[in-house]
């Protein structure tokens, strides 16, 4: 499976994809994007089969980018990894079609535990 | 104009002390109240919070202590060195985190800002921050309101 990771922060980018290995998800492919608006374009080119991606970004917000991608009629699963997660945060993604989200600091544990009914 | 309340010194406390452990991987030490800090060369990072209350978040530290910090994220050989870049992104997003948490927690703060990095001018005021001890050195954190 292929998985587009979105932060603005290349570091954090790097931690996700870390943690998606301890979990226990080695062997995906990996796509990184920098922004909301650099996501939405990989989505349309990569066709990653999961997106990862932060909130609060610059050039498009993640929760645009999940918007943006609903509007125009693509279903990709889509979560959240973000520092914010309030229920009001929760609530809102979950409207707008995120299946999870997981709030930083996060462990290899959330990640499998949000993970797995994705990938399996 | 802010009306809130201002982050409760206990609650910045805790975001970090979550932060050392979660991502940093390092015992959280408050620094000794009898030693003096000392800060050299440093960077300051900085969030800012906007609703009820309106300030920012401030991280202080030498660029040795932040090149480690960022070090501790990545899991990184100390032998590695690692660009700048990679340094100020790592403890931006220590304070993203940060802020994250303390933004949840306050309520009525609508938004976090962007980490923003530069080079420390000059040291804070002991007197005005939380310390941390990072292996024996400090990292000094303050909580700055909006001037009226």
């Amino acid at each position: 499976m292929k998985i587009l990771v979105a932060d603005d922060s290349r570091v954090m980018r790097q931690i996700v994809i870390r943690t998606l290995r301890q979990a226990g998800f080695s062997g995906h492919d990996i796509v990184e994007a920098e922004d909301g608006a650099d996501g939405f374009s990989k989505v349309q080119t990569e066709k990653p089969d999961l997106v990862l991606s932060d909130w609060n970004m610059p050039n498009k917000t993640g929760i645009d980018f999940l918007r943006d991608l609903r509007g125009s009629g693509n279903q990709t699963p889509f979560g959240f990894v973000t520092s914010e997660g309030s229920e009001e945060m929760r609530s809102i993604a979950s409207d707008a079609g995120a299946l999870f989200l997981i709030a930083k600091p996060f462990t290899a544990e959330v990640f499998e535990e949000a993970l797995t009914p994705v990938l399996g | 104009m802010t009306t809130g309340t201002a982050p409760d010194p206990a609650l910045v406390h805790a975001a970090f002390e979550q932060v050392w452990g979660s991502m940093l991987f390092t015992a959280f030490e408050p620094w000794p109240a009898d030693a003096v800090p000392e800060l050299g060369p440093g960077v300051q990072a900085q969030i800012e919070l906007r609703g009820d209350w309106n300030g920012r978040i401030i991280l202080t530290c030498d660029t040795e202590v932040a090149t480690q910090i960022a070090g501790a994220m990545l899991g990184a050989p100390a032998e590695e060195v690692l660009p700048d870049d990679d340094v100020h992104d790592a403890v931006g997003e220590v304070l993203n985190v940060v802020g994250g948490s303390v933004k949840g927690a306050l309520g009525g703060v609508m938004s976090l800002g962007l980490p923003g990095v530069t080079e420390a001018t000059s040291p804070p005021s002991p007197d005005s921050s939380i310390i941390i001890s990072w292996y024996g050195a400090p990292v000094f954190v303050e909580v700055v309101p909006d001037a009226a």
